[in-house]
């Protein structure tokens, strides 16, 4: 957003410069001759405290435009936080970067703002130049105050994350865990007090970004917060023995625990789906085996019934030719007779 | 895997005055038999050490050569257990949770006017540490770890003998069409042979 609207600043000194030319030939020559070269040093040292002020004003520009970049980062960064594996430090880290950068470009405005009061105050300078430089200071201001609100927004997401996070937590974990979990964010939390503290300091920031934080500390966590914080951070070192890891290690592995649990049962979940693609696929073959069964039963019966007749026909054969025996033998006795 | 003892003691929030035992079971049965009563002293000792030392609302783990201590300290209630290094960290704290609500179940609020160590022996501690020798009892997420594991290698098997019905399933269908093939070719041939010998 900063980076267009820096582009669409266009240099047009050059094409001004040649109007100007212009129409002071149009109006009379011997005006140009005299505060001409008066003009052109003072323009020149003009333009010196000019270019002061744009340097000024296009570094603060720019550094607007990565304080953006780094908060579009941020936001990307504490969307996509899981439960698990937070990157809390790196969020933390950058969220200290932005509002040292924050500060800085801050810093920087309100200087620029007293440095073209002055050469205000100063010189005599046109009245477009007054208006120019306070038209950049303004806008400056306007894109800081945006990029301030961005940032609100990404920490106020951040934080309605850790609540989320908090709440499943509260679901899975006992009570005394609870108290736990909220230990284990007092640890997290000591960190975000201390620059949420400079922020509402350097008085830009409306003080809701406090409760917010406010809000995921309860009551519990506050006076445990004024009990605790410094007791987890001293290491008692007993006579004898030699301290295990801190307390934090038990909702870490806990939380290992219910990852572990949760692939064993999303793998299960796939190897029953396996299972039962496998045991259709066996429906199949055994439906094929089935057709084919019956087809050889078709044949075999086909093939019993043919031999059965081929038997009947054999063993008829047999009366038919006694029969036509019978009878040629009959028919040969005839003729004999005849002929005899 | 083995815990050694059960300790509940109250702790004062003043840490200069030493805890106050509440309830004990010990099982020292691994040292020699004249060994036994120092045993429990240490364990009273170093529970009471540790305990003093256990801000309220936090959880801690000492080593003590071979023996780890693990205590939890809620609201001024503490609870110890002595165990091995084998016994699982989570499952430990599991165990001392479950035995300081059984505590304020059984016994609500009254361990906060006790001034003396109680000389009682309070028989779900006893049955919690024989029960409890095996960590899945004392930790459900364990358990279900273990159930998950069981469960995935059965079904491993189940799947390793689908795939052996399959490969039978296979050659039955190979069987089967060899039959089938079979008794066309005698069909066919029954019929021939009776096409032949109408005449005879």
């Amino acid at each position: 957003m900063s980076s267009s609207s820096v582009s669409s600043y266009r240099d047009r000194t050059s094409e001004f410069r040649s109007l100007s030319e212009r129409l002071k030939k149009v109006e009379g020559i011997d005006a140009r001759i005299g505060p001409g070269s008066d003009r052109e040093m003072s323009t020149a040292s003009e333009a010196f405290a000019r270019s002061e002020f744009n340097k000024k004003a296009s570094r603060i520009g720019l550094g607007i435009h990565e304080t953006c970049q780094k908060i579009s980062r941020l936001a990307k960064l504490a969307k996509r936080s899981s439960m698990f594996d937070d990157p809390v430090m790196e969020i933390q880290e950058l969220t200290a970067l932005i509002k040292n950068d924050i500060t800085a470009l801050n810093a920087a405005v309100s200087d620029m703002q007293t440095l073209q009061n002055l050469e205000v105050a100063d010189g005599n300078c046109s009245k477009d130049r007054v208006v120019h430089a306070t038209t950049i200071c303004d806008d400056l201001k306007n894109k800081l105050m945006g990029t301030t609100k961005q940032f609100k927004d990404v920490l106020t997401t951040r934080t309605e994350n850790l609540k989320a996070h908090e709440n499943r937590r509260q679901i899975f974990s006992t009570n005394t865990s609870r108290e736990n979990t909220f230990l284990h964010q007092s640890e997290a939390v000591t960190e975000p007090p201390p620059w949420s503290n400079t922020v509402n300091a350097s008085g830009n920031f409306p003080p809701s970004v406090m409760p917010s934080n406010g809000v995921q500390n309860s009551n519990i966590l506050r006076r445990r917060l004024a009990v605790d914080s410094t007791p987890t951070h001293h290491m008692e070192v007993s006579m004898l023995q030699q301290v295990a890891p801190r307390q934090e290690n038990y909702t870490q592995s806990r939380s290992v625990a219910l990852q572990n649990v949760e692939s064993t049962i999303s793998e299960l979940g796939g190897i029953f789906t396996q299972l039962a693609s496998m045991v259709a696929q066996q429906g199949e073959l055994a439906i094929r085996i089935d057709d084919n069964m019956d087809e050889s039963l078709v044949n075999v019966e086909g093939a019993r019934g043919a031999l059965l007749k081929h038997l009947t026909k054999i063993s008829s054969n047999r009366w038919l030719l006694i029969k036509i025996f019978a009878i040629l033998i009959l028919f040969l006795l005839v003729f004999v007779m005849f002929v005899l | 895997m083995k815990i050694t003892a059960l300790l509940v003691l109250k702790c004062i929030e003043s840490s200069g005055s030493d805890p106050i035992v509440l309830a004990n079971a010990s099982d020292v049965s691994q040292f020699g038999y004249f060994q036994r009563t120092g045993a429990k002293e240490f364990i009273l000792f170093v529970g009471r050490t540790v305990a003093k030392r256990t801000p309220p609302g936090q959880r801690q783990s000492v080593q003590n050569e071979e023996y780890k201590v693990h205590s939890y300290n809620r609201n001024g209630l503490c609870a110890l257990a002595f165990m091995d290094d084998h016994y699982p960290v989570r499952s430990a704290f599991s165990l001392l949770n479950k035995v300081l609500d059984e505590y304020q179940k059984n016994f609500g609020d009254s361990w906060r006017t006790v001034q003396t160590d109680s000389t009682q022996p309070w028989p779900y501690l006893n049955d919690a540490l024989t029960k409890f020798q095996d960590p899945a009892e004392a930790d459900k997420l364990l358990k279900i770890q273990r159930d998950l594991d069981e469960t995935k290698i059965i079904l491993h098997k189940t799947i390793d003998s689908v795939l052996a019905r399959g490969e039978k399933l296979d050659s039955l269908v190979e069987k089967s069409s060899d039959l089938s093939a079979a008794s066309q070719m005698f069909y066919k041939q029954a019929k021939k042979t009776n096409q032949c010998c109408t005449i005879l």
